[in-house]
């Protein structure tokens, strides 16, 4: 196989390609509309940014809810996703109930969520109620279909709980849980920055509302790009290694 | 790759030893259903409770009751229906038109592999909802209007809906198209009439998602900034402070994303009747 062609059936060289033309339609708009700021001035505002140390306390808060958030759901969607798909009676009680609130926009809750976990709080709540659901309804479903002779097996070793539930379970979910935790990132970022959209006093939603309403275009898209290309890079690097362990 | 929720596998053994005149009992669905209920009646209960004594004064809520009897009376305002009517109009739009794209996408995906692969990475990550930040740079560009959020709640719908759908046709049995190139399929026949009732639980479930996330994203983009909409007004109803009134939209929010969901599992059996 020559190099050329190997460089054209690779992914990354292609999506590469797509970045480039998506960049070039870019700038040709910005020429054409005062309200897109260019490429150029939306990268300065971006490196700019990296020096005001406001900008770096609001980046900081936002990661902390963010984390918090992601850490909370993730244990508390396994958690729960491992009760629906070991217990047929945890099933019968709850599961159509999360069905019915996995397809809620958990947004219109953050008025209910304020007066209870105050301003610092609730976007934590609320990152924690998007970033739950992939990961429990993916361990749930991974768990009820392991096949059974998997539980035999575990029975004829005389494995005891714990042993079942690492050398068996675990690596038997292995797949769907990482689906799980790798969609739960990013919406954990999105929860918490659009609960910092509605009412907070710092984070990136706020900057970016905040420079909506003054008119800085490039300042808001560089903010957004930056949530963007964190989201982005978390996932990819994820499913590059769900890939991998597949 | 794509959340997916599979029928639940029976366990034949029971079916085998059937005694000819069971015992009635009500099928896993009617006990799901009826525990459900059973669980929302004692929260109900428990919340009304709660709010009558002045132990749960701290949280803010109303008593359930007023909030049922509020939304009872929101349904006879003219308001309420504008606001109903373009909340729906969106999600129906976004619905309708992310379908199409998301459809169409998948199919070509699956034609021309290598475009397929070059989108991939793309498709994957934006499955996961960032793009509702770009609803700023929206409203910049459209105009803060059912447009932006139209155009953005489409494409939130359609990528999971073309992945499933891309998936969906690959993983299809290689005898399948055997089969067509054996019956003289033209492109049309194979893909229609076997390519897609093969892949069709995946095309479906991703159907599911795709509506799920057209009303989510249309309800979190108006709850963002919007004129109009269920998702702006309870913004906007807390912003002065009325209660009793936003929660009653809350609620209608809530009744409208149970009914949409147990619509589509209503189209799903549909679709995939006469398989398993």
């Amino acid at each position: 196989m020559t190099r050329l062609t190997k460089l054209r059936e690779s992914q990354f060289a292609g999506a590469a390609v797509v970045a480039l033309v998506a960049s070039a339609i870019w700038q040709v708009s910005s020429g054409l509309s005062f309200v897109i700021p260019s490429p150029a001035a939306t990268a300065e505002a971006f490196v700019q940014n990296f020096a005001d140390p406001r900008y770096l306390s609001d980046i900081g808060e936002t990661a902390q809810a963010v984390a918090q958030a992601f850490v909370i759901g993730t244990v508390l969607g396994g958690a729960i996703g491992l009760l629906l798909g070991l217990s047929a009676a945890a099933r019968t009680w709850l599961e159509p109930l999360l069905i019915a609130f996995n397809g809620v926009p958990k947004i219109v809750l953050y008025p209910v969520l304020l007066p209870i976990f105050s301003l610092g709080g609730s976007k934590i709540v609320m990152g924690v109620l998007f970033a739950l659901f992939p990961v429990l309804i993916n361990v749930a479903v991974g768990v009820r279909t392991i096949p059974p002779v998997y539980w035999k097996l575990g029975r004829t070793v005389q494995a005891s709980k714990w042993q079942l539930f690492v050398h068996i379970l675990l690596p038997a979910i292995r797949l769907p849980l990482l689906t799980g935790v790798r969609l739960a990132i990013s919406l954990a970022v999105v929860g918490v920055v659009l609960s910092e959209f509605f009412a907070t006093r710092f984070g990136l939603g706020r900057v970016v509302l905040q420079a909506y309403s003054h008119g800085e275009y490039a300042q808001m898209v560089s903010t957004i790009l930056l949530l963007i290309l964190v989201a982005f890079t978390m996932s990819v690097l994820l499913w590059r290694l769900e890939r991998r362990v597949r | 790759m794509a959340v997916r929720i599979e029928p639940r596998q029976e366990v034949p053994a029971k079916h085998l030893t059937r005694p000819r005149r069971a015992r009635w009992r009500p099928s896993q669905g009617v006990r799901s259903a009826a525990a459900s209920a059973v669980l929302l009646a004692v929260l109900f209960v428990l919340v009304q409770i709660g709010v009558a004594t002045g132990a749960l004064r701290q949280t803010g809520l109303p008593v359930p009751t007023d909030v049922v009897g509020s939304t009872l009376g929101l349904l006879g305002t003219g308001a309420f229906w504008s606001d109903f009517g373009r909340t729906c109009l969106e999600i129906g739009a976004s619905i309708a038109a992310g379908c199409a794209l998301g459809f169409g996408a998948g199919i070509v995906f699956w034609k021309l592999p290598l475009l397929g692969r070059v989108f991939e990475p793309y498709l994957v990550s934006f499955y996961a909802v960032p793009l509702v930040l770009f609803y700023p740079m929206m409203i910049v560009l459209v105009g803060i209007n059912a447009g932006s959020i139209i155009i953005l709640s489409s494409v939130m719908a359609a990528i999971p809906l073309a992945l499933n759908t891309r998936t969906g046709l690959q993983g299809i049995r290689p005898v399948h198209l055997k089969l067509a190139r054996t019956l003289q399929c033209n492109a049309r026949q194979t893909l229609f009439s076997i390519a897609i009732p093969a892949a069709a639980p995946m095309i479906v479930a991703g159907m599911r998602m795709a509506v799920v996330y057209a009303l989510i994203g249309s309800i979190a983009m108006e709850f963002t900034t919007a004129q109009n909409g269920l998702g702006y007004r309870i913004r906007y109803l807390y912003e002065t402070f009325d209660n009793k009134t936003m929660f009653a939209y809350i609620l209608v929010v809530l009744i409208l994303s149970v009914v949409l969901t147990v619509l589509m599992a209503l189209v799903e059996r549909v679709l995939l009747r006469g398989r398993r």
